[in-house]
């Protein structure tokens, strides 16, 4: 297919290069320097999609960001698919393939269209809000209807096979926008020696410049852009970032922008290359310099294929080379958008009409108009276009002075594009981020950036400061201001001279008036992505809808990737007039990051897959890996679960580990456990405050269990905690505790008791920790020590130092498991060694690696609990019945002691923790189970307490668990219910939970 | 007993320190021992924009006590024959000792791994008053990383500012690297060190091999 729209000459597209693309299975050809967009305008593309609720042919608007239609899905295969790209922003690569979003299977005949006037109908203004108010049941149905008309792309059903990530930058000023106010604002930051970061969301910096003819210092305006860039390229502290777009500004002035680094190439990055990048910048000042947007006017089939932004037009003759059709109205409110006319008839094509709704336009663009012969048509309007899939002509009639009414006959002119313009909407959207609300400006006829406490500053045509000369200025004092807070001495910089041009005032008018009222006129859009016509604002205004926040929800206005850059103004325009208020007395909705959407690659950036979150490892991990274990993940860390052997399922494997374990000897790495060093001659009492128990009389070389609760009373950690000289202790904590109980003494150090001499230090990594358990353990250790380790030389709840297989180590007497046990400690560089020469040893002893579940089994059968798995917040020592391990006569407080004695901490029939015995021993019941006395009372019974820990017991050959009852101490021997969701209900007996050895003779051996 | 005995009290140990280290026939495993970087560094790229060296099996031993305490202050320069660096992220280094500003009363003093018991001994000898010193170097280790690109790749890592006119060689923090953390000191233009945690090292070793993939890592031995 030819480029019929395309120019011979002209633009900064590069003819010398052709590159192909797919359109909807269709091959078109464009030229490097191309967008998506002004390829598909050069190949006579009219209709890019259908509407999101009325399904109406829809074509290419604007030429930027704000472009609401022209939404595509990329990607040329499933792995690469990318929803949701506006096509005036995607730069043209060879073999290009892209889709239009909506109008599946084709967008020109569209099966859709008859149901989408169903669609339509059932979805009148309101509908969101309607269906959040009425019955949820109906949600399902509407949903469907709303995912299917609406058009929102569709994610890849294939991993993304591209690499995004995250870099974090620092700025004193960070420069939004490159066209002419941010590259003056760059300029004079960069030579003044400041760190610049300048980001621009287009491909080359430049901004209006690019598709402008005008000059600066007489020559073409490009060849100042290419002088400012040249120089900031030279220096070092000054980051460039093209196709960037910045695209969230938050608290403290951190901002976000969305880099798409390889997106203009090809459909995938080249290897090694990252796609698209998040900058993470925190600037101390930020200039805003992002430009405006120019107002279409909403007329009567506004939408219709051929409908344009005037600059838009103008953009792509002079910018592409492609002139979008053949025969142009233009729809004025001011001499700005006479560019687009001027520009149409500069590429030898007809302008059939430029109708300005102002009486007497003067100016130098009017009389550029009127030199040249166009037919200009003053005091007017198109009030409406005909056609379908692209215009065919339109109504041009005299309208009224205020511009409220039609004024005279009407005149049917033929044409195939409509350009419009009502003004300039300054693009505010990042000022809005940090929560400051814009100001409307009469003589601006739009709002602005309002106050902000952020240190931001504007320059440029986001002020309402449309000339260049002026944008150029702004820029300057922007970065002046900016150098001067930062206390850097300002380097001049000469601007450029730019051409002025007189310009008459431009009238201030949004919505054109209709022979018809307006909900029986033709469709006016306002906001062409969601479908929000001028009638379905007035309907909302109708309804009672008066806030500006209530008519967006009731509409749809603004909402989603759109983000009302073209219809806001517009809207808040037809709703104030509809309101009979001023447009500052309606005010306006404002707009939230993201600015354009962002991908989530770039979102998560590398962390995914294998850096999703960390892993930590013990020393002996390899080991762990070489010897088949299964791993469970315990806080972050990997700790061996089981270590099945060839052809055993894991409860095979528990059992063996189990029996191995008290029958001989298991062997746990226990490294994760938190390790805290305490120093200090305050260090003993401040156990004594933290812990419930006693800690006074601990003497050196011993150890002891300790509970440590909260305020409340609660317990929320335990361990054993050893004394290793008259001022120093070593803590354990739980594995996934470590941190909180780290950050536990410190607060309580530095805010409550901040005189106690003591210092805390985490030594979890430090220590490689190995416990031995069973009773052929201290068989297995005196085989790999000099030292004495008998009963009589190191006993129960002892630690020593000793040499364990020819390295130093403190050995531990405690027992997690009730069995004879050591704990031996080395420095972690050495871990592996140690442990590696306790199995050459152990074998003859059957010496049996054992992971957390055996572990887990192994205290049940001893009724130890584990803080989190057996107590939850809720519990203090009294229900765990371990009112021993509470010391209340201890002449300093601790920590826990009011809040376990408050009243309703020691009222009767507080859930407790007790052993449960299953009526049918193989019964295992499930963790979780809610417990009741009566298995027959009606529904909701009234539960007692849940089952906290349950396993096979492979020792006792039975089931054993641990679980809450109301007043369960005090209830053994009775029997508890668990109705489960299977239907069937499990009979238990209350016992103790110490269902092994209940005197403690396996480890006081 | 009569008067005239003396009984010599024996001083009751009030801190327990031992020598951590074996034999020199039992060889340390540092925290990357598993990534094999030294028969990476043989066969893996010349050329590249980050280079990373473990520096393994130092002695790292942190230090709490008062920086308004010249006693101790002075002990530490009787011990190491450098001050404690009072300014924070602040280090000094002298000889094979290297001495970081970690909080306002905590310091890291790095020195070779052999040395770890004799300074512990030092200290304790002549350092009077609150302190405490603790061994923890089993528990990391260290990354010197380097390298025209070793500012891109620590930018992914880190929210920390590097410019040198915020980062000057000498300046040490202790922040966060990636989803872990780090002690991270400028040795030299181009030259970084971390201090890393042992359970974490693995992490940021992919975390570091993954951020370099585009300039290219050359692995040191």
């Amino acid at each position: 297919m030819t480029q019929k729209n395309r120019l011979q000459s002209g633009g900064r597209i590069d003819r010398s290069k052709p590159l192909t693309f797919t359109y909807n299975g269709k091959q078109y050809k464009g030229y490097q320097g191309d967008t998506l967009a002004s390829a598909m305008l050069a190949n006579g593309i009219d209709v890019i999609g259908r509407s999101f609720k009325y399904s109406r042919p829809r074509g290419i608007i604007a030429a930027g960001a704000e472009e609401p239609n022209a939404i595509m899905q990329l990607g040329a295969t499933e792995a690469t698919q990318v929803p949701n790209v506006r096509a005036t922003q995607q730069e043209l690569f060879n073999g290009l393939v892209s889709g239009a979003t909506n109008g599946w299977p084709s967008v020109d005949t569209d099966v859709m269209g008859v149901l989408g006037k169903v669609g339509g109908n059932m979805m009148p203004p309101g509908f969101y809000y309607k269906t959040f108010m009425y019955p949820q049941s109906m949600w399902d149905t509407y949903e469907s209807i709303i995912r299917k008309a609406a058009g929102l792309g569709r994610s890849p059903l294939e991993n993304d096979p591209d690499m995004y990530d995250k870099v974090n930058q620092h700025c004193d000023v960070l420069v939004v926008g490159a066209g002419p106010a941010g590259l003056a604002a760059a300029l004079t930051a960069a030579r003044s020696g400041a760190r610049v970061i300048i980001a621009d969301e287009q491909s080359e910096f430049g901004g209006s410049l690019l598709s402008s003819k005008e000059t600066l210092n007489g020559a073409p305006a490009s060849e100042w852009v290419s002088f400012v860039v040249d120089e900031l390229r030279g220096y070092d502290d000054v980051m460039m970032l093209p196709r960037s777009t910045v695209n969230g500004y938050h608290d403290h002035n951190f901002l976000t922008i969305h880099e798409r680094r390889t997106d203009h190439i090809a459909d995938r990055a080249p290897d090694g290359q990252v796609r698209q990048r998040m900058h993470r910048v925190r600037a101390k000042w930020v200039v805003l310099a992002t430009g405006a947007h120019e107002r279409p006017l909403v007329f009567a089939n506004n939408d219709v294929p051929g409908c344009m932004v005037a600059n838009a037009v103008s953009t792509y003759i002079t910018r592409y080379g492609v002139v979008p059709g053949n025969d142009l109205v233009l729809m004025t409110t001011n001499d700005s958008g006479y560019q687009a006319a001027l520009d149409w008839h500069d590429a030898g094509r007809r302008v059939a009409a430029v109708v300005d709704t102002r009486k007497n336009p003067s100016g130098d663009r009017v009389d550029a108009a009127r030199k040249r012969g166009l037919n200009l048509i003053t005091g007017s309007a198109v009030i409406e276009v005909q056609g379908s899939k692209r215009v065919s002509g339109v109504s041009v009639a005299p309208i009224s002075a205020d511009g409220k009414s039609v004024a005279g006959s009407v005149t049917k002119i033929s044409a195939d594009t409509v350009a419009s313009s009502g003004g300039w909407s300054p693009v505010i959207h990042l000022s809005c981020h940090t929560g400051s609300r814009p100001v409307w400006n009469e003589e601006v006829v739009g709002f602005l950036p309002g106050p902000t406490v952020q240190k931001q500053l504007t320059a440029g045509a986001i002020n309402g400061s449309y000339s260049t000369s002026k944008a150029l200025a702004e820029g300057q004092q922007a970065a002046l201001d900016a150098i001067a807070a930062l206390g850097m001495k300002a380097a001049e910089v000469v601007l450029p001279q730019a051409v002025e041009v007189n310009e008459g005032q431009p009238m201030t008018l949004f919505h054109i008036p209709h022979l018809k009222s307006t909900a029986k006129a033709p469709k006016q859009f306002v906001d062409y992505q969601n479908d929000v016509t001028a009638a379905g604002i007035e309907l909302a205004c109708r309804e009672g809808y008066e806030s500006i926040e209530h008519v967006k929800r009731y509409t749809a206005m603004g909402f989603g990737t759109d983000q009302g850059k073209l219809g806001n103004i517009n809207g808040m325009a037809v709703a104030a007039s509809a309101l009979n208020k001023t447009i500052p007395e309606t005010g306006t909705t404002i707009f939230r990051p993201n600015y354009t959407p962002v991908t989530f690659g770039a979102i998560a950036g590398r962390d995914c897959g294998e850096l999703f979150d960390p892993k930590r490892y013990t020393a002996m991990h390899k080991w762990h890996v070489e010897n088949g274990a299964k791993f469970e993940d315990v806080g972050q860390w990997k700790r061996p679960w089981y270590f099945p052997k060839a052809g055993e399922s894991m409860q095979d494997a528990l059992n063996r580990e189990c029996k191995a374990t008290r029958e001989s000897v298991g062997i746990l790495d226990a490294s994760t456990l938190g390790k805290i060093d305490i120093q200090g001659k305050d260090a003993r009492e401040f156990l004594g405050r933290v812990y419930t128990n006693a800690w006074a009389k601990l003497a050196v070389g011993k150890c002891r269990y300790g509970l440590m609760c909260g305020e409340d009373g609660m317990v929320f950690d335990d361990g054993v905690t050893s004394c290793l000289g008259e001022n120093h202790f070593v803590m354990t904590t739980t594995s996934g505790g470590a941190a909180r109980v780290y950050e536990w003494l410190e607060l309580y150090h530095q805010t409550e008791w901040p005189e106690m001499e003591v210092y805390f230090n985490t030594v979890t990594d430090h220590w490689a920790t190995m416990t031995i358990s069973g009773p052929n353990s201290r068989k297995l250790l005196q085989e790999l020590t000099d030292y004495d380790v008998s009963k009589e030389n190191l006993g129960f709840m002892d630690w020593r130092e000793m040499q364990v297989a020819g390295v130093p180590a403190r050995v531990f007497r405690i027992s997690f498991t009730g069995e004879l046990s050591f704990e031996i400690n080395v420095q972690a560089n050495y871990g592996l060694h140690v442990w590696e020469k306790l199995f050459e040893h152990g074998a003859k002893y059957n010496l049996t690696p054992y992971g957390t579940e055996t572990m887990h089994i192994l205290r049940a059968e001893k009724g130890f609990i584990i803080a989190g798995q057996d107590t939850d917040g809720s519990v203090h020592p009294y229900d765990l019945g371990m009112g021993w391990c509470v010391s209340p006569n201890k002449p300093f407080s601790f920590i826990g002691k009011r809040g376990m004695a408050r009243e309703d901490c020691v009222r009767p029939n507080r859930k407790q923790l007790v052993g449960l015995k299953t009526l049918d021993p193989n019964v295992v019941l499930p963790e979780g189970a809610q417990g009741v006395l009566d298995p027959n009372a009606p529904i909701p019974m009234p539960m007692v307490g849940h089952i906290t820990s349950s396993y096979w017991s492979a020792n006792l050959g039975r089931s054993i668990a641990m679980g809450f009852v109301k007043g369960g101490l005090d209830k053994m021997g009775e029997k508890v219910f668990y109705p489960l969701a299977d239907g069937r209900v499990i009979e238990a007996e209350i016992c103790s939970p110490i269902f092994l050895d209940p005197k403690g003779e396996r480890q006081n051996v | 007993m009569s008067d005239n005995v003396v009984v010599e009290e024996k001083p009751v140990d009030t801190v327990a320190i031992m020598n951590q280290l074996p034999g020199a026939d039992i060889v340390g495993q540092s925290p990357l021992h598993h990534a094999e970087l030294d028969a990476l560094s043989k066969k893996g790229v010349r050329k590249g924009g980050v280079h990373l060296r473990e520096n393994k099996l130092q002695a790292h031993l942190t230090l709490r006590c008062n920086p308004n305490n010249t006693e101790q202050l002075a002990a530490v320069v009787r011990v190491l024959d450098v001050a404690l660096p009072l300014q924070p992220l602040t280090s000094v280094e002298k000889g094979d000792v290297s001495i970081r500003w970690i909080s306002p009363d905590e310091w890291l003093i790095v020195v070779p791994g052999e040395k770890a018991f004799e300074v512990e001994t030092r200290f304790r000898e002549e350092m009077e008053g609150h302190h405490s010193l603790v061994n923890s170097s089993g528990g990391s280790t260290i990354l010197e990383l380097s390298g025209d690109n070793v500012v891109d790749m620590l930018k992914k890592s880190t929210p920390i500012d590097l410019h040198p006119k915020e980062f000057p060689v000498g300046k040490v923090v202790s922040t966060v690297f990636a989803k872990s953390s780090a002690i991270i000191r400028r040795t030299g233009d181009k030259r970084f060190e971390l201090v890393i945690r042992r359970s974490f090292a693995d992490y940021i070793w992919l975390w570091i091999q993954d951020a370099s993939r585009e300039f290219g890592l050359v692995i040191e031995a």
